[in-house]
């Protein structure tokens, strides 16, 4: 920390930077956060593109709101629909959290919908960027579990009958279909660990996978840097450059010329607009 | 795309990055923004539109739709369109099939869409597929929004025998209510979940039971129950009738739809077929 260089330092600004100092250099958390901050990102980005990072801020606040709720609920089929009305009726700002949490889950899923439709209509998951768009269609994945084991946990008749009919048909896909719905109910068919079993996978199991996945996802999207929208001033002006060097090397070349460009991006786009 | 390809994305993307501003603070504001109005948007709905509980599970509420949340729509409208077809269609291609293949395609994109141009107006092939999946998933959804019952569960039930009006009538819309074809399929209508019910009625049931039954229903006193009061024991107590039985018990139900429903499954397989 080189910022309290001019003028006298007090002594807790001294203490700080030294505590700063210390686990800086053993853990260089304050270089990789700067580089993090610092680093470069292409000069026209789109406001589509912070839609990932609002996904990721809702993730953040579903695990705030059901850390909430889980101090609340009971996870037993005897208690769980009882507690759920306590939460909406009695506790303070209790109907609050939980809608917040019922939203949010719907929000997740849109949000993290149009994020991945701006990576596609941006070709963002093209060259170097195929293992993002994996661990992103994963998170899509898991995200939609989490709706189908968080539904379950009201335990009103419409939820739960949902989830039968929806483990039902996990256990009609073919040979492995029945295994998956006896681990998810945990048993042959809906039982009272069934509910357990849900609350589990869904505050313990996904939100770790996702976690995890958003870890591998950021550092992908770190490491490989953030696309630049393919419309940009930058590119395009790169690449009228880039088309108006290969038209001369061609003018130059002749018609049955070497061929010496060594570099040639998009030979059919070339020549098409070459041709107009 | 090619080595080459590569190469020039790679220069063209340093380049860019070079002319680039920092993440910090250009990007970052935005993304703030964005979180805060969503954030918003959040807390407004749920201030709003108040989420609310529905009525416990097993009560004897006569309405209910076993509905999944409406991002499972589509799949669920799946399920119903394939269901209404011939047997040629068999369901599991709503039910494994489709989804499966679409995951897949959703993982493979990048592996299968390799060109190196990103213009979303050079790539009218990408840009239709987007627009029809998103077209076809909006329409499935706002089906599944606006149909009727989309579930294995079924609405009605072909049989011959029986007369509106009746017992068996009264005891086959309990039957249809209650969601037990969500588990259990009759001629052919229903879920597999639990055994196939159409002939139950030949099944010659029987059980003794000496404790007391939740809801007492006139007629059916133990100790031994057989016939239509073994079903009514076993709707209201499953272990009790079938030791280690798992499914769950319907103990909410009035008397008389547990005699009607007992009247309807006594005769499945000889007078209701
Ligand atoms: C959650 C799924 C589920 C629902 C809903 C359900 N059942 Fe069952 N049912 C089962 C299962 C599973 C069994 C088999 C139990 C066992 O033997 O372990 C069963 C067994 C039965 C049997 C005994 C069949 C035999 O051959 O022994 C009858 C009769 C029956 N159910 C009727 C009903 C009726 C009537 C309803 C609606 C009120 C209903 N079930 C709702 C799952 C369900
Ligand atoms: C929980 C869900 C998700 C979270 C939290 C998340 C988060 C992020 C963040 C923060 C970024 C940085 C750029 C941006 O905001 O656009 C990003 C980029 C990216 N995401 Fe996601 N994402 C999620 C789901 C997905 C899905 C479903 C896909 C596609 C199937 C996907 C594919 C990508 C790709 C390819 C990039 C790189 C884009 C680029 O460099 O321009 N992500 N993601």
């Amino acid at each position: 920390m080189s910022t309290t260089d001019i003028g006298p330092k007090g002594s807790a600004t001294k203490a700080g930077g030294a505590v700063v100092g210390h686990v800086d250099h053993r853990t260089g958390a304050t270089t990789g956060i700067g580089w993090f901050l610092k680093r470069n990102i292409p000069g026209e980005t789109s406001w589509f593109q912070t839609l990932g990072f609002a996904a990721m801020a809702v993730f953040g606040l579903q695990a705030v709101t059901g850390i909430v709720l889980a101090m609340y609920y009971k996870p037993d089929p005897t208690t769980a629909y009882g507690s759920i009305r306590h939460i909406t009726n009695d506790v303070t700002w209790g109907w609050l959290v939980r809608g917040m949490h019922k939203w949010g889950a719907s929000a997740m899923i849109i949000v993290v919908f149009l994020h991945m439709a701006r990576v596609f209509i941006f070709g963002s998951y093209k060259y170097p960027r195929e293992l993002t768009w994996v661990t992103g269609a994963l998170l899509l994945i898991m995200v939609m579990f989490m709706g189908l084991t968080g539904y379950l946990l009201v335990w009103d008749q419409k939820a739960y009958w949902a989830t039968v009919v929806a483990m039902n048909i996990t256990a009609s896909a073919p040979i492995i279909g029945p295994y998956i719905a006896d681990i998810l109910r945990g048993g042959t068919t809906f039982n009272s660990d069934t509910l357990s079993r849900f609350y589990a996978i869904h505050m313990l199991v996904i939100p770790g996978g996702i976690a995890t996945f958003i870890g591998l996802h950021l550092f992908l999207v770190s490491k490989l840097g953030i696309s630049e929208p393919p419309w940009s001033k930058r590119s395009t002006r790169a690449r009228r450059a880039e088309e108006a060097a290969a038209r001369a090397a061609a003018r130059q070349r002749g018609p049955r010329g070497r061929h010496e460009v060594t570099v040639d991006p998009e030979p059919q786009t070339l020549t098409a607009e070459a041709g107009q | 795309m090619n080595r080459a390809d590569q190469e020039a994305y790679r220069r063209d993307y340093a380049q860019a990055k070079k002319e680039g501003k920092p993440f910090y603070p250009y990007a970052i504001y935005k993304d703030h923004v964005v979180a805060v109005l969503v954030f918003a948007g959040i807390i407004g709905m749920a201030i709003w539109q108040r989420v609310g509980v529905g009525p416990p599970v097993y009560s004897a509420t006569s309405t209910f739709e076993p509905r999944p949340e409406w991002y499972f729509y589509f799949l669920f409208q799946l399920l119903k369109i394939f269901k209404n077809q011939t047997a040629l269609v068999p369901v599991i291609m709503a039910t494994f099939v489709i989804p499966n293949v679409l995951m897949v395609l959703l993982l493979a994109t990048p592996f299968i869409d390799r060109r190196a141009e990103r213009r979303i107006s050079k790539r009218p092939f990408a840009l239709s597929v987007a627009i029809l999946a998103f077209m076809g998933m909006a329409w499935l959804t706002y089906q599944g929004e606006t149909g009727a019952t989309p579930t294995v569960g079924a609405t009605t039930i072909p049989f011959t025998g029986i007369t509106p009006g009746s017992a068996a009538a009264a005891g086959e819309t309990v039957y249809l209510t209650e969601g037990c074809s969500s588990c259990h399929m009759v001629k052919g209508v229903g879920g597999q979940v639990g055994p196939n019910l159409t002939t139950i009625g030949t099944a010659g049931k029987s059980a003794t039971y000496s404790g007391k039954l939740p809801v007492p229903v006139p007629g059916a006193t133990g100790p031994t129950y057989s016939g239509a009061n073994w079903f009514v024991l076993h709707t209201e107590c499953p272990t009790c009738a079938k030791p280690g039985s798992s499914m769950p018990a319907f103990a909410s139900l009035s008397a008389t739809d547990l005699q009607n429903l007992a009247t309807f499954l006594n005769g499945l397989g000889t007078t209701y077929k």
